[in-house]
């Protein structure tokens, strides 16, 4: 097995190449089988129905950013209800039957909203996938870097469990797997 | 070529349906005609409303079965035929407009001699005149009926030669068809509807008509492909992936509703002239405002919710209880375009609403059943069947 990275910096995982989608997918499915829970998959493309093979879960983000929105939304209310129905009740923009003209305040619900949750996206993505970083252990593994553009990639990260080294090179390479590599950090 | 059982839909399904349906449509025809003596006006708007609704689910179908050709989906080949086959309603829906000639006047009032001498009228009359009104219907007819049978034809001839050929074709026929089909949309909605207070106009008016098609005659494909899965079609075909990006779809449109509903209603508030304002002046006020206030929580803030979180759509029993919900908004919403500009005064529901709903819908029920069993439930030899059966989302 080659080495990528600093061999004396703690252990990132063992990794290996695949020749194509369905190679990926059916080790993938082999990995899993297994009982690795720690580990992943890379491609240049999305690969269909590969979130179901590699068992994930189903990201908090959805509902986080349903937060974010409901905040914008009252946020929205707030600042449009509280000036021109409370402080300031002026007669202007078409307000016959009460000073809350649900009309006019539409399009700024709407933007505040669409805001709110746009950036609480954005923050919450980056905040869960560990973003900004300088460098990611993978990068190390210079073959690794082709993998926008071609190569089809399978790790197994070292704080699974069942880790061993030795194991888990072993393995991915009785897979069909080509360069398997220790990947260590920098 | 012979189907497998699986393929080709079994009239034992329905058992006497087929025959009820068309009862149902002859009774309710005949209380309609009686209502059509007693109360011709009633009968005008009724008879417009229901027509204009099941005009829309059509209209919609159509519209999925061109999209889907012009952008060469794969997801929905397998529930494509449905989709022809709700559209191919149209040339019913051409038989079914006639009894709309023979009462035009009472319906359109700028038909009627009586306010020729308008002015705001003989400024519109280049456009708004019979022969021309007319012309244009028959045109709508034709691009609809010519783009949906044509779609379906190509589709129905692959099954039984398998040639890639037709997918070709049908392309072509669907690029062919998006504009004409757009225009038609525009005009008809002006025509039919807006044109039924010749002082008002909106430039929305047809992309709001529109925007009710497409929603609804996704509930109706949800409600047929679940009706003919509860009988035991499309076992291992459509799962609930395929439910899913229906549902995906349904959020959409709903937001689309109601962004064009907003889009057209903000405009016309925000300027306040009164030639523009007097439509919504009519429904925002009195009994038929409690409707529209209505129309807007039924018709959005509740599918909206219901279909956010994704819980609810992968569930095909879910997704049709959503699906019968919008179709009734649906409904609401075209009785909200047609009938206050006869009961200007205030709601007023009338058994002839009721039964031209029965006569139409019924009539067509009858027709689709028809459709159903002339060909394969679904396109069996198109190229992307497999790509469409297993689906992922």
């Amino acid at each position: 097995m080659e080495n990528a990275g600093n061999p004396s910096a703690p252990l990132y995982g063992v990794g290996a190449e695949f020749a194509t989608a369905a190679d990926l997918t059916r080790a993938a499915r082999e990995i899993r089988g297994a009982g690795y829970e720690s580990f992943d998959v890379f491609s240049p493309f999305p690969i269909h129905g590969m979130d179901k093979i590699v068992g994930a879960r189903r990201s908090p983000l959805g509902r986080i950013v349903f937060i974010g929105g409901l905040t914008g939304f009252l946020t929205a209310v707030a600042v449009q209800y509280l000036p021109s129905a409370v402080i300031y009740p002026l007669i202007v923009h078409g307000k016959p039957t009460g000073f809350f003209a649900i009309p006019a305040y539409f399009p700024i619900l709407f933007e505040t909203t669409v805001l709110f949750s746009a950036f609480t996206a954005f923050v919450g993505l980056l905040m869960m996938i560990g973003l900004p970083r300088f460098n990611h252990p993978l990068f190390n593994w210079e073959r690794f870097k082709g993998v926008s553009g071609e190569g089809f990639f399978a790790v197994i990260e070292s704080r699974d469990p069942r880790f061993s080294t030795e194991e888990a090179g072993r393995f991915l390479e009785s897979l069909g797997g080509s360069n398997v590599t220790v990947i260590h950090e920098d | 070529m012979s189907l497998r059982p699986d393929q080709k839909f079994d009239y034992r399904h329905v058992g006497y349906g087929f025959l009820a349906a068309c009862a149902l449509a002859l009774l309710a025809f005949f209380g309609l005609g009686i209502g059509a003596v007693l109360d011709v006006r009633q009968f005008a708007f009724s008879y417009l409303f229901a027509f204009v609704f099941f005009f829309t689910i059509s209209l919609g179908a159509l519209f999925w079965v061109i999209v889907h050709h012009a952008v060469d989906a794969e997801w929905s080949v397998v529930m494509r035929r449905q989709l022809e086959n709700i559209a191919c309603l149209f040339s019913a829906l051409a038989v079914l407009f006639i009894p709309l000639v023979f009462v035009a006047p009472v319906l359109w009032a700028w038909m009627d001699p009586a306010n020729a001498g308008n002015a705001v009228l003989q400024e519109k009359a280049a456009y708004l005149n019979r022969p021309f009104f007319w012309g244009r219907s028959l045109v709508y007819f034709a691009v609809f009926i010519g783009s949906a049978y044509l779609l379906r034809a190509y589709s129905v001839a692959q099954d039984a030669s398998g040639l890639a050929r037709c997918t070709v074709y049908n392309r072509r026929v669907a690029f062919a068809s998006i504009v004409p089909m757009a225009l038609c949309v525009t005009f008809a909605a002006v025509d039919w509807l807006m044109s039924l207070d010749w002082h008002w106009f909106s430039t929305m008016w047809g992309v709001y008509l529109f925007a009710g098609a497409a929603l609804s005659s996704l509930c109706v494909l949800v409600l047929v492909v679940t009706a003919l899965r509860s009988v035991g079609y499309f076992k291992n075909l459509i799962t609930e992936e395929h439910y899913h990006i229906l549902g995906k779809l349904l959020l959409a449109f709903t937001i689309f509703w109601a962004y064009i509903g907003f889009s057209q209603y903000m405009l016309i508030w925000y300027a306040n002239i009164p030639e523009e304002t007097s439509y919504f002046i009519l429904r925002n006020t009195g009994s038929w405002n409690v409707l529209s206030i209505l129309l807007v929580a039924g018709h959005f803030v509740v599918p909206f919710l219901l279909l956010l979180p994704s819980f609810g759509k992968r569930r095909p029993g879910f997704l049709c209880g959503v699906a019968w919900w919008i179709l009734a908004m649906h409904l609401l919403d075209v009785y909200l375009m047609v009938l206050p500009e006869l009961h200007r005064a205030g709601f007023r529901p009338s058994l002839m609403d009721l039964l031209a709903v029965l006569a139409i819908g019924s009539t067509l029920v009858a027709v689709y059943l028809k459709a159903l069993g002339d060909s394969a439930i679904y396109p069996i030899r198109d190229p992307r069947l497999q790509q469409s059966i297993d689906l992922q989302n």
